[in-house]
């Protein structure tokens, strides 16, 4: 039976080895083998042959073994932090969005295309290592180059991030199924972006530091990136409504996007 | 004229196997939907096989108690207005299991708006014309057999008779009221035994499976999905349509009792009424109903023969409109026919022939109002409930408050209508004219019906796209139908408690010429005292007493309901893979507490319609059982109007936020309207339909039994 690799990411960033296939291994992780969990998680298969040394595979292999009535082994930890910057890029395979419900959708790697509209600023959901909410005037890109490059002043090696789709402030009521993510920022949100729109020369402002672990996958919008020293971005574009209509709907609406 | 209801029975009745066969014919789609289909078949007639055992024993106790103390005639009328209502609840929810999967198929294969739409409305249809065929043939058949062949309704036959027990009534009137008994027992039992077991699987589905375990709507996944489903079509489908069959029926005789009362007290003052214009009279009602049905049948054939838009709205407004108009156009040729060379001032037609016809326009009139009220009050289109969901903001307590607030002032208005169009209705043609307004609200009954059960059967499609996994594509055609559907369903709800008003009021004034009994004469006045002691206790308690009865409902549902948790916790916890996919929920089991939860509570709330008015008229006499009559109707109307009212707006308040207002699905707002949808369901669809039947029902049992207190009860034997 062969071993898994996934990096979770969300909630909790950790190295993990498992002999589930990818949905398999999500479902187990939102839901658990008996209804007691419901979490929304975040991971990306990683290609063994890719992976250096960072980890101890061969104690993955010895430990990730059937149970002896035949059970497949759900997990072994091997890292429950500084994971990702470990991981090199090569390695990178889909990213998995799992539901609360255990429902699960990947999203394969993509080329980088720069936004055909640019309004001036862009809402980033720091997702891993850090997890603050920004609102920043840097394009996805830049803002990733931006967070780890040595020249800043804070930095990080590595940095898994989601843009996420602004409210549309001077609308009414309409929002859109973005949960309630914004329910109680909705002002400050609109003041950070209004401030870095001044053009004094930000670049980001924090608009949030504790609603991460209330993020959903309702309020992503182009999609979700991981950038790493060296400048490399990978990024996961996010399916248009009418393909998650089409080819992911099971998993959309137990996202409550639908 | 009597051809003419024949006719319009044949039509009606045929025209629903029609469509039936048209139906049938349908694809029910692939194995995994005919297997989900075939559960929730399975899960409804099981319950109505249960439902009718428990309902048959109590329906021969009060056959055998009529045949007694009444006449085997009532008894006889009554056995076949339970079975007509009866008939029309179990066709309509055959039809109902037949149609949602080849509506859901019909979504998938045309994967047009509609199509759809119109395999659901000829289910619906069905139901539609079986209440309207059922309620009228069973009428034409008491009319003809005891009527006619019998001679109850001869001028010499309707005039006050003593039984062996000393009882005073005039024949025909205890037949028909026999007849509408039975059909108010039935509707009052599968109103209040589908509305527990719908609400109790509704919201166990909803409580556990969506809002802890977070799997979202119809998910197949949820050991109470089929029970939810199944709930649809007793509840909603069953239970609406011996609702309204009730109700047509009530308004129906209401307007013979009344006529056959009016005789024979203008015989006892002295002016008696011309009995051809008596016979007029008595025939009007079915008459005129026959021509609503037969407008109805047009109505509903339009939309089943023509391609239908992408606009289910406007499509289904065009059937009611043309019924209505019809109805209206119809209704005065049989008016003049009937009525043009007799002298109507006698009986107070005020402005000549055209006077009941013109108040039975007021009743279509008044209901429409009434329904374009619901419509204000609950649509998300309007302000009161755009209120409700911008309170949903600011949280739960306030999405309640604001609720409330939205149920109390939607009372008012629709009240007014009543009392502006009884007041019209009277100085047309007196109480008659009452009486036919009631009867011109429900007159093309059937048109409503069908429009109203389109509304579940497209909702169980649904739910069956949903489990089926078919494409995003036809669930969001199935949605749409839904969604209709609920502003569909308000409307109805409208024009059931409209008419109750309206026939509890003509019942109400048959029950005080009944009370007057053999001491009718010159000087008799149709008068209730209010400040008589007796009967201002009556009217208090009889205010009382719908709150009592709903109370008791709502204890049922969530007695039910909190089973149904339990279960589907349990289920959640026990069985591994459930949540994965790898298990199937135990669906039988959830079914199972649906149905004996129903099955036990029903029996207390119709119990208590039946039995108050004859246990405080053998305790307190006639004038105790007129306040009665009074407090509960006054306090029926307000209530029922507030529950389906607040209800209905809690549900589109919530349907707002999830159509991406707010924050959307997940946000705290949708948390609060969720909660004020589960608290508003209960009110909505089994307290808020069973208060018009409990009406109705009181009336009844109280005009069949007044001759009987009035001689025997307590306060006349203490000499008080």
């Amino acid at each position: 039976m062969s071993v898994h690799y996934y990096l979770t990411l969300f909630p909790m960033e950790a190295m993990i080895a498992s002999q589930l296939e990818p949905a398999a291994f999500g479902s187990y992780m939102a839901i658990g083998n008996r209804k007691g969990s419901a979490e929304r998680l975040m991971f990306i298969e990683v290609f063994e042959s890719e992976l250096g040394d960072s980890f101890d595979l061969d104690y993955a292999r010895r430990r990730c073994v059937a149970h002896s009535d035949g059970r497949m082994k759900n997990s072994v930890y091997l890292s429950v932090y500084r994971a990702l910057e470990a991981v090199p890029v090569d390695a990178f395979g889909a990213l998995w969005l799992i539901t609360k419900d255990g429902r699960s959708m990947s999203l394969e790697q993509s080329s980088y295309t720069d936004l055909d509209t640019w309004d001036g600023s862009a809402l980033y959901q720091e997702l891993c290592p850090a997890h603050p909410l920004i609102v920043s005037a840097l394009k996805p890109k830049h803002f990733a180059e931006y967070i780890v490059e040595d020249s800043t002043k804070v930095t990080m090696p590595a940095i898994f991030f989601a843009d996420l789709t602004i409210p549309d402030f001077d609308g009414d009521s309409f929002t859109g199924n973005i949960g309630g993510y914004f329910d109680k920022m909705m002002e400050h949100l609109k003041y950070c972006v209004t401030e870095l729109k001044d053009g004094k020369g930000k670049l980001t402002k924090v608009v949030d530091r504790s609603s991460f672990a209330a993020f959903n996958f309702q309020v992503i919008g182009r999609g979700l990136y991981i950038g790493t020293s060296g400048g490399r971005l990978v990024f996961y574009p996010m399916p248009s409504r009418e393909e998650l209509k089409k080819k992911h709907y099971d998993w959309a609406k137990s996202a409550s996007i639908f | 004229m009597i051809s003419l209801v024949i006719i319009a029975v044949i039509a009606a009745l045929s025209f629903a196997v029609i469509n039936y066969s048209v139906v049938k014919k349908k694809s029910p789609g692939n194995e995994l939907m005919q297997e989900i289909a075939g559960s929730i078949k399975e899960g409804a007639d099981a319950f109505l096989n249960l439902e009718y055992k428990v309902i048959a024993r109590i329906a021969v106790l009060i056959a055998i108690l009529l045949a007694v103390v009444v006449s085997w005639q009532s008894a006889t009328a009554f056995i076949l207005g339970a079975s007509m209502s009866a008939a029309a609840g179990l066709v309509g929810m055959r039809i109902a299991t037949l149609a949602n999967v080849r509506v859901s198929n019909e979504a998938d294969v045309s994967r047009s708006l509609g199509s759809t739409l119109k395999v659901a409305f000829q289910g619906g249809s069905v139901m539609g014309l079986s209440v309207g065929g059922f309620a009228l043939f069973g009428l034409l058949l008491v009319y003809v057999v005891f009527g006619k062949l019998m001679g109850e309704v001869n001028p010499d036959q309707l005039v006050i008779h003593t039984n062996w027990l000393g009882i005073n009534d005039i024949p025909f009137t205890m037949t028909v009221s026999g007849y509408a008994l039975g059909c108010s027992i039935i509707a009052m039992f599968n109103r209040v035994g589908g509305g527990i077991y719908t609400k109790a699987a509704d919201m166990g589905a909803d409580l556990v499976g969506k809002t802890e375990a977070g799997i979202p709507e119809d998910d197949p996944r949820n050991p109470a999905t089929i029970a939810d489903n199944v709930g649809d079509n007793v509840g909603d489908v069953a239970g609406l349509g011996s609702d309204l069959l009730e109700s047509f029926v009530g308004s129906l005789i209401s307007a013979i009792v009344l006529s056959s009362y009016m005789a024979y007290t203008a015989i006892k003052s002295g002016n008696p009424i011309n009995s051809e214009l008596i016979s007029a009279m008595i025939q009007f009602p079915l008459f005129f109903a026959a021509a609503g049905l037969l407008s109805s049948i047009v109505g509903v054939f339009l939309l089943v023969v023509k391609k239908a838009s992408d606009k289910p709205h406007r499509e289904l407004n065009v059937t009611t409109w043309v019924s209505a108009s019809l109805t209206l156009v119809s209704g005065a040729l049989v008016t003049w026919i009937l009525f043009k060379d007799l002298d109507v001032s006698t009986v107070g037609f005020t402005i000549g022939i055209f006077s009941p016809w013109l108040a039975a326009v007021l009743g279509i009139i008044s209901g429409i109002m009434i329904g374009q009220l619901a419509e204000y009050y609950t649509s998300y289109h309007f302000k009161p409930t755009l209120k409700i969901s911008a309170s949903s903001k600011e949280g739960t307590a306030l999405t309640i408050t604001q609720g409330l607030s939205v149920g109390m002032n939607s009372v008012f208005l629709p009240v007014v209508v009543l009392a502006i169009a009884t007041i019209g209705a009277n100085a047309l043609a007196g109480l008659y004219g009452v009486a036919m307004a009631a009867v011109g609200m429900l007159s093309f009954v059937a048109a409503t019906v069908s429009v109203d059960t389109y509304g579940p059967i497209a909702d169980n499609a649904g739910g069956i796209s949903e489990m089926a996994k078919l494409d995003g594509e036809v669930r969001e055609i199935t949605d749409e139908l839904d969604s209709v559907g609920n502003t569909t369903a308000a409307i109805g709800k409208g024009f059931a408690i409209g008419s109750a008003a309206f026939a509890a009021l003509s019942l109400f004034a048959s029950y005080l010429y009944a009370q007057g009994g053999l001491n009718i004469g010159k000087d008799f006045k149709l008068v209730l005292n209010m400040i008589d002691t007796m009967t201002l206790a009556g009217a208090l308690v009889g205010g009382a007493l719908p709150w009592l009865f709903s109370g008791i409902l709502i204890e049922a549902v969530a007695k039910a309901a909190r089973a149904m948790v339990q279960e589907v916790r349990r289920q959640f916890r026990e069985i591994p893979g459930i949540l994965t996919g790898e298990s199937k929920p135990d669906y039988k089991q959830c079914i199972s507490i649906s149905s004996a939860g129903a099955l036990k509570e029903m029996q207390y709330p119709a119990l208590i319609s039946v039995l108050m008015p004859l246990i405080t008229g053998f305790l307190f006499g006639p004038r105790f059982v007129g306040g009665l009559l009074i407090g509960t109707t006054l306090s029926a109307i307000m209530l029922a109007l507030f529950t389906a009212n607040a209800g209905g707006a809690w549900d589109n308040a919530k349907k707002y936020v999830e159509s991406g207002r707010h924050g959307g699905k997940g946000s705290e707002a949708h948390t609060s309207t969720v909660v004020g949808d589960t608290v508003g369901d209960p009110l909505k669809d089994t307290v808020g339909p069973s208060l018009d039947i409990l009406i109705k029902i009181m009336a009844t049992v109280s005009l069949i039994a007044v001759s009987i207190f009035s001689k025997y009860n307590l306060i006349k034997l203490l000499g008080l």
